[in-house]
């Protein structure tokens, strides 16, 4: 057995009080990847800090600012979750293609990010939606747009003595429909091969790719093509989606299969969402 | 020697207090320390499903659970459907589909199941497809679990 200590916090500022000052701390939201990435040596915990029972985190919530989702929130109320539904269906679409049910029923939305895998199902979703990521800490709060907050594989954007409180969903809604593409080997829990949001804003789309880059990335010349450009031949601005990724080959698929999927994807869901 | 940790729990009904480990999973200490082995060990990093169990009215993985998380919840494991000796509905209904051949996935098949019909009493294919879609069956008794599910939810 792996020893380290667990301290249920009493509140967020015990919980980034202990981030700040001890070394080998982790936060423990759902526990999908920090104990599996504890079990298999990928990360090594003096000390694990509970924070899924702090109220402060639990908030889902529609405001005037939008949706907010507390950190502690599970995937499976945010698939479920009527106003992400009514406004965001990319992001309920995207929470629900993660793991299983019972992987749902721990995992959160605040992890599947901090854990910053390139795959995060939750991810693309998020960058279409332009949503803001509130952090707190030792230091006061700040907010990083979700397109800041990956920085690399397994690397987000927190410092040390921080944690994500929750992510907004910010108004104005996105007008027009919302989707989430997830291609993987097997129909459920499995990371996507490659995994691809669209949102329609109105008359423009944002695209998104999850598992094809360093980080998840926007389709930004497909967007140029499409809402720039007036491009109505949507697989050929799928298929500029080349110039955006830079996928790489491993058990999953290979490359040139990543760079071919997220090219099908991102045309199915264009297709979808502007209704051919 | 880790550090330990007192808690509370009911667990099947019963209140329970116990020190746990820290870095014990929910499953080992099911397992190894309330001696309830009906709980089954598969994978241990949640992609199979036999170790699912009920826990505070949801199925969850208890491999990817510490022990010590149970402190103030309300466990079920398979042991737990059985009342006086009568078997629950679900694992009566897997035993007339005959919805298994080694049996190694059947209790965190029927704890998923059973949680769904707690949620939902009439599910559809494709709410048993995404309840169930945790849980591997290596003998591959899908079509007949999904029967046995849909004949429990009728009763
Ligand atoms: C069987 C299985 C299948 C899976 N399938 C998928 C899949 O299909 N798609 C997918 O994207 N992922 C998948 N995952 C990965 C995982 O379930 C998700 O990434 C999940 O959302 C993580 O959330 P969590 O609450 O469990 O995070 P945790 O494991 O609790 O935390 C993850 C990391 O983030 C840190 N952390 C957590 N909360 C915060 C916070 N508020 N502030 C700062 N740091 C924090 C933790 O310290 C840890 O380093 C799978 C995992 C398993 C075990
Ligand atoms: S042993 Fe827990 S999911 Fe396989
Ligand atoms: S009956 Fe053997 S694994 Fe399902």
């Amino acid at each position: 057995m792996i020893s380290y200590s667990y301290l249920k916090c009493k509140d967020l500022a015990q919980a980034y009080d202990l981030l700040d000052k001890e070394e080998q701390v982790y936060p423990l939201a759902g526990g999908t990847d920090l104990l599996v990435g504890m079990r298999g040596g990928k990360f090594t915990a003096k000390l694990v800090v509970d924070i899924k029972e702090l109220a402060e985190l639990k908030i889902l919530e529609e405001n005037d600012q939008g949706i907010v989702i507390g950190a502690a929130v599970t995937l499976n109320e945010i698939a479920t979750f009527k106003p992400i539904l009514d406004h965001a269906l990319v992001l309920a679409e995207g929470a629900h293609s993660v793991g299983s049910y019972p992987i749902r029923n721990r995992a959160t939305l605040a992890g599947n990010i901090c854990n910053a895998s390139p795959a995060a199902d939750t991810a693309a979703p998020l960058f279409t939606l332009n949503a803001i990521v509130k952090i707190t800490g030792s230091k006061g709060k700040r907010t990083v747009p979700i397109n800041e907050f990956f920085i690399g594989p397994g690397k987000n954007a927190l410092h040390k003595g921080e944690l994500v409180e929750s992510v907004l969903i910010p108004r104005p809604y996105p007008k027009g429909a919302g989707t989430y593409m997830k291609a993987s080997r097997t129909g459920s829990v499995d990371l996507a091969t490659v995994g691809v949001a669209i949102q329609r804003w109105d008359d423009q789309v944002q695209v998104a790719v999850g598992a094809v880059a360093a980080t998840p990335v926007r389709a930004i010349s497909v967007e140029k093509a499409i809402n720039e450009n007036g491009e109505k031949d949507f697989a050929k601005a799928a298929s500029l989606a080349r110039n955006d990724i830079s996928p790489i080959t491993d058990l999953r698929g290979s490359r040139e299969y990543r760079y071919h999927m997220a090219e099908v994807l991102i045309r199915r869901g264009i297709e979808k969402v502007m209704e051919v | 020697m880790s550090e330990k940790i007192a808690i509370n729990f009911t667990v099947n009904g019963d209140n329970e207090s116990r020190d746990v480990e820290v870095g014990q999973t929910l499953m080992k200490f099911i397992r190894d320390d309330l001696h309830l082995t009906g709980t089954k060990s598969g994978c241990e990093i949640g992609e199979c499903g036999a170790c699912t169990v009920i826990l505070d009215g949801k199925p969850v993985n208890s491999c990817l659970v510490l022990a010590v998380e149970l402190d103030g919840k309300e466990l079920v494991t398979i042991e737990g459907l059985t009342k006086n000796g009568e078997l629950d509905r679900i694992q009566k209904a897997f035993i007339d589909h005959a919805a298994f051949q080694c049996g190694y996935c059947t209790p965190g098949m029927i704890m998923s199941a059973r949680a769904l019909l707690e949620r939902t009493p009439e599910p559809t294919d494709e709410d048993i497809n995404e309840a169930l879609s945790g849980n591997l069956c290596r003998c591959g008794a899908y079509q007949e679990i999904r029967e046995a599910v849909k004949s429990a939810s009728k009763k």
